[in-house]
């Protein structure tokens, strides 16, 4: 037979095999077989020399011909092939999406601490810087720099945790001590009148202690966010614009406030402000006790005495000063039914914020 | 304090919207706790008109009546009272009423005849003891109006939380003058009417003859009158009395009693009566002498208690018996009033607050006198206010009232230290300004006026001068009136404003800043934030084996809540160890937790303890459950140090170090799991698992693992600023080798050889295997397999030099450590 014809055959077999190669390995198997280094089209061309001249250029046209035609249909079998492989290979993959994700489990913040974040925020904004205090403190600067008279109520062995006072001084009151945990962050008040330059913008959020046992609406340990504004010019306008921006940043901004005249030793004059109920919105209900709103905090110019205490001139400076406690916005914002969780460390508590 | 309408109405206008009269004494400084409407158990009772009455068909002694009590339709009562009669007017309890003792009215048959309802007596209502019949009342009570209203006992009591600055208001006239300002009208004060009743009985021995004041210490007692009443009768007081003080929730004792109490609510002004023939000497004289206690003096109070007292409280006394009352607080139980009282003396003083404060304090002996003396009565006017209740106390028990030769009320009075009235400047424009709001000077002078100050004209135009009234202590400064003015005005008239002023930034100071990083870092690592008590046991320490030394002492509580907590921590771990104990026995196995806080350490010698903010974490099970694919491994050792480790990253800590602690040095701890955390040559604290003794003694099943350090040491050793290295652009050479080293060769050791060795071409070593096999590689010994990075920082490392470096540093590793490379 003639070699143009076995060529012919050749072709007809490859291109056969090459429509029947299931896969990409069997398909370069064919490959090998016949355009490799010994395939069988390869051994055409490398025997065209002891080919007689006259057929050579017949032969070398045909096998050219053939081995373009076999390298396109290598190369369309091949281009299908892969497409069928990855679409079988992503059939295969895929996966029920409704199964639980590969998460970092990321830790919380404590509520109370989380509040206290949230405050400070706020008053970062309006231009405060925060403060703080010792937990351990001397009658100084928790009540006396405070105003608070010598034989007030609060001051008593019922209501403060008093501390043995290690340096050996007498205490003037029976069963007392010169240093106690403080009741209140208002000494911070004190510590930073003395230590800061005029104005002062600043509050001070930390732990206090009171004589309260534990139950589900009183803990002995409790946090307050303590504010002090001392400036000139300062009024009780600008005491009501605070605390009313305060409440509708955390509360909402449809929450009104209103001001009660109230009475407290370093203040003056005094008032407690309460927040309109966020469930009744005024109209009264179970969780405002029926009036419609809810007590959040304590505030007041400062009092004269506390300014002079403090070297700060009254006549020329006025200011403001506000506390609240942490626990009871916890409570009304997120209505934690015993604030006992607060200090248990149940995971399944504190993994809710 | 409780204060009834029905009273305060009689001195001023109350207005008839009780819920509008609260909201208004909330907003002006006086809270209300509480609204009681008296009267309301007679509700269903009403005055009824007997129509017919007849026998009953089945009794010989009851009686069938038809009965109009202002309905549609009359009701059908069986009555037994033997006086009912047709035409009469009566209180009849209707069905659903209930009566005095929980007795509930209901339709019921009496013999067969259906009865709804019942005639009442006095004693059924709960109004006296007359039981002999039914009550009839006069035949122009409107049928139909409810008892109460008809009896007049409808009444609502306000329960006040009067502020502790305002004494003046524990009073109903005080009340009554605090309601004119809040309302700007006019209240009348019946005080002068009162003691215009006062009749002297100019017979009598003069009482200066009979009695002597001496006040040993002024600062004690500022004055204190004594007057005689003789030949009274102690009995019951008459019904007006007993309503007016029922009303506000207090028993009626007797008729003298019942006076200093109506006296003391009416005016504030607490009054003692003693039998006056306990307190007479055997020459007939009384020496009264307000002194200080004896220490160790007894006195068997009102309430049957013997008290112990000491020389800080103030008692007044005779010569013969000693203390007989607890000046301003409670008196004594042998010279009470008793029914075969005949003389009385009656004391009205005015005592210290702040001693009074005291006393009741340390006593636990809380009255209504001692309420009112430690917030301040008022000297001045006693003579008058004594006058009204003798007065008072003549009119009700016959007795006659002593004069006296020096002094026309008829009062002996040691007066000793006489307050003054304070002249006060008000300066309309700076109140103003300092309340941000316009406030008219014709209201500033209406309510300063009102509230009982003498308003004139000041020193120039703009400026009031006032005198502060003697009966308000809190009035002594200027911006106490401005405190007057502003809650008279209304807060909430006041425009809301935020400050204005220069000069201020709010900036987050490096620690908070810092502090931010921790917390975020902790909780990345899935670390929950917890908060303990700060309070702890004081063999917390021992318990946890954590030795005592560098914690200084516990600080000790002088009044703790019980034993459990009467010292302040020394560590947070306790405390979390008890958290991890709280969630373990409720099933919840996985805990993480961390918390920063104070923990305290005391110094003798030293007043405050010394502060320091710690860290503290612990480990507990796993990071979560399994899932369904992967499971997380237990918690070990190498969990808290890779927080440790964390941390010190996120904070630039330089040089971090772990250096094991051993059993000697941290018994709290596991053994060979445990290390001291280090920044160079500062230790920060300690990371590792927990003694299982010490979990156990706190009930938390091991392993847990631990770390706690110190903040500000951490916060001194992080570094503000990172600095910038090149990335690379060269390209590296990677090699791996395995030492195999014994057990005591450690990882630090390995890396500082390699480092030191390698020089400047090794830039990065990372261990990525540890094996042991005893057949393998040997007994104690173990193979460390690091993957190690060459590069040079100027050129592309050839094989060649990678190559040279990397056998010398193997042999420098292998001749330091005794390391043998694994093939």
């Amino acid at each position: 037979m003639a070699i143009v014809e076995e060529v012919a055959a050749l072709r007809g077999q490859a291109l056969a095999a090459i429509a029947q190669a299931a896969d990409t390995a069997a398909l370069e198997a064919v490959r090998v077989g016949v355009l490799g280094k010994s395939g069988t089209l390869t051994g055409y061309l490398r025997g065209m020399g002891q080919m007689p001249k006259e057929e050579r250029a017949q032969v070398g046209k045909t096998v050219n011909e053939v081995r373009v035609e076999v390298e396109a249909a290598l190369a369309a079998r091949k281009e299908e092939l892969a497409a069928a492989e990855l679409a079988a290979a992503i059939d295969a993959a895929a996966v029920d999406v409704t199964l639980p994700g590969r998460a970092q489990q990321m830790g919380t913040r404590h509520l109370i601490n989380g509040i206290i974040d949230e405050v400070s925020e706020i008053f970062l904004g309006l231009g405060y810087s925060v403060a703080e205090g010792p937990e351990v403190e001397t009658c100084y600067y928790n009540f006396e720099a405070l105003n608070a008279p010598a034989d007030h109520p609060s001051r008593s062995l019922a209501d403060t945790f008093y501390v043995v006072d290690r340096s050996g001084a007498e205490c003037n009151v029976r069963g007392e001590s010169d240093v106690l945990l403080r009741t209140q962050t208002s000494g911070v008040q004190v510590h930073a009148m003395e230590g800061r330059k005029l104005p002062i913008y600043v509050i001070a959020p930390g732990k206090v202690y009171r004589r309260d046992v534990a139950d589900p609406s009183h803990l002995p340990q409790f946090h307050q966010i303590e504010g002090l504004v001392v400036d000139e010019g300062i009024t009780f306008g600008d005491l009501k614009g605070t605390l009313d921006f305060l409440c509708k940043q955390v509360f909402g901004p449809e929450r009104k406030t209103r001001f009660r005249a109230h009475f407290f030793p370093f203040t003056e004059p005094s008032a407690e402000v309460d927040v309109s109920c966020g469930i009744c919105h005024g109209e009264g209900c179970r969780m405002c006790k029926g009036t419609g709103w809810l007590e959040i905090l304590g505030c007041g110019m400062v009092d004269p005495n506390v300014l002079s205490m403090s070297g700060i001139d009254p006549e020329k400076y006025s200011g403001f000063a506000f506390g609240m406690g942490v626990e009871r916005i916890a409570c009304l914002k997120y209505n934690v039914p015993d604030l006992r969780m607060l200090l248990e460390g149940d995971m399944r508590f504190l993994r809710q914020f | 304090m409780k204060i009834s309408l029905k009273w305060l109405s009689e001195y001023v206008d109350v207005p008839a919207d009780t819920k509008a009269f609260c909201d208004r004494l909330d907003l002006t400084g006086t809270g209300v706790e509480g609204v009681e409407k008296t009267g309301a158990a007679l509700d269903g009772v009403v005055v009824g008109h007997v129509q017919t009455c007849e026998a009953h068909p089945d009794s010989d002694h009851m009686h069938v009546v038809v009965v109009d009590v202002g309905a549609e339709e009359p009701v059908q009562i069986v009555c037994g009272a033997p006086n009912v009669a047709a035409g009469i007017k009566v209180p009849v309890a209707t069905v659903g009423a209930v009566l005095p003792g929980d007795f509930k009215i209901k339709k019921s048959k009496l013999r067969g005849v259906t009865s709804c309802g019942m005639c009442c007596s006095r004693r059924e209502l709960g109004m006296g003891t007359d039981h002999e019949g039914i009550w009839i009342l006069p035949e122009d009570a409107p049928v139909g109006m409810p008892i109460a209203d008809y009896l007049g006992l409808s009444d609502t009591v306000l329960d006040l939380e009067i502020t502790p600055n305002r004494p003046d208001c524990l009073s109903v006239t005080g009340f009554a003058r605090e309601v004119g300002a809040m309302y700007q009208c006019d209240w009348t004060d019946p005080l002068p009417a009162m003691a215009a009743e006062l009749q002297l009985d100019a017979t009598a021995v003069p009482v200066d003859e009979t009695v002597s004041v001496d006040i040993e210490d002024a600062a004690r007692c500022p004055r204190y009158t004594a007057r005689v009443i003789r030949g009274c009768k102690v009995g019951p007081s008459p019904d007006w009395m007993v309503e007016r003080l029922a009303a506000i929730g207090q028993r009626s004792i007797n008729n003298i009693v019942d006076v200093t109490n109506y006296i003391l609510f009416l005016f504030g002004q607490p009054l003692h009566a003693f039998d006056l023939g306990t307190l007479v000497g055997a020459d007939g004289h009384a020496n009264v002498v307000v002194r200080a206690a004896k220490e160790g003096e007894k006195l068997v109070t009102l309430d049957g208690e013997e008290r112990s007292l000491t020389p800080d409280m103030t008692v007044i006394a005779t010569p013969e018996r000693g203390a007989v009352a607890l000046a301003g607080v409670m008196g004594g139980l042998d010279t009470e009033v008793t029914d075969a009282t005949v003389d009385i003396l009656l004391e009205a003083a005015t005592f210290e607050a702040g001693r009074t404060s005291r006393t009741s304090r340390n006593l636990g002996l809380i009255s209504e006198s001692s309420m009112r003396y430690e917030r301040g009565v008022d000297d001045h006017g006693i003579e008058a206010r004594s006058a009204a209740a003798a007065a008072l106390v003549a009119a009700v028990s016959g007795g006659t009232v002593s004069r006296a030769a020096g002094n026309a009320w008829g009062i002996v009075d040691a007066w000793p230290r006489v307050s003054e009235a304070p002249r006060l400047q008000f300066r309309i424009p700076r109140f103003c300004a300092m309340m941000g709001a316009d406030i008219p000077r014709d209201f500033v002078e209406d309510v300063l006026r009102r509230l009982g100050c003498e308003v004139g004209a000041g020193p120039d135009a703009d400026a009031l001068a006032v005198t502060a009234p003697t009966f308000r202590p809190d009035l002594v400064r200027e911006i106490d009136l401005y405190e007057e003015v502003l809650r008279l005005w209304g807060m909430d008239r006041v425009p809301a404003t935020l400050p204005g002023g220069r000069e201020r930034v709010g900036v987050r100071t490096p620690e908070a800043r810092a502090m931010d990083v921790v917390n975020a870092t902790l909780r990345a690592c899935g670390l929950n934030e917890t908060m303990t008590y700060s309070f702890a046991e004081p063999g917390d320490l021992e318990r946890l084996r954590m030795p005592r030394e560098g914690l200084g002492e516990a600080v000790e509580l002088i009044n703790p809540l019980n034993a459990g907590q009467s010292v302040m921590r020394q560590s947070i771990v306790p405390g979390l160890l008890r958290s991890v104990a709280y969630n373990q026995s409720r099933g919840v196995r996985n805990v993480q937790l961390y918390e920063t806080g104070i923990v305290f350490f005391a110094h003798e010698g030293k007043k405050q303890p010394k502060e320091r903010r710690r860290v503290a974490g612990v480990l507990a099970g796993a990071m979560r459950d399994a899932g369904w694919n992967e499971a997380p491994a237990a918690f070990d050792f190498f969990d808290g140090k890779g927080v440790v480790e964390s941390l010190a990253r996120e904070l630039a800590l330089p040089k971090l170090r772990f250096k094991a602690l051993s059993a000697d040095e941290a018994p709290h701890l596991q053994p060979g799991r445990a290390a001291a955390v280090l920044s160079g040559g500062t230790e920060l604290g300690w990371v590792g698992e927990v003694h299982p003794l010490a979990a156990e003694a706190f009930e938390a099943a091991a392993p847990v693992v631990a770390f706690e350090l110190d903040v500000e040491a951490l916060l001194r050793a992080a570094r503000p600023a990172r600095d910038y290295v090149d990335v690379p652009t060269l390209p590296a050479v990677s090699m791996d080798v395995a030492f195999v080293v014994d057990e005591s060769v450690t990882c630090e050791k390995l890396m500082q050889c390699m480092a030191s060795a390698g020089g400047k071409l090794l830039e990065d070593a990372r261990l990525f295997d540890v094996y042991r096999d005893e057949r393998r590689i040997g007994a104690h010994k173990k193979s460390m397999a690091f993957a190690l990075t060459y590069r040079a920082a100027d050129r592309t490392l050839t094989g060649e030099e990678a190559d040279k470096a990397h056998e010398r540093l193997v042999k420098k590793v292998c001749a330091a450590t005794g390391a043998e490379v694994r093939g």
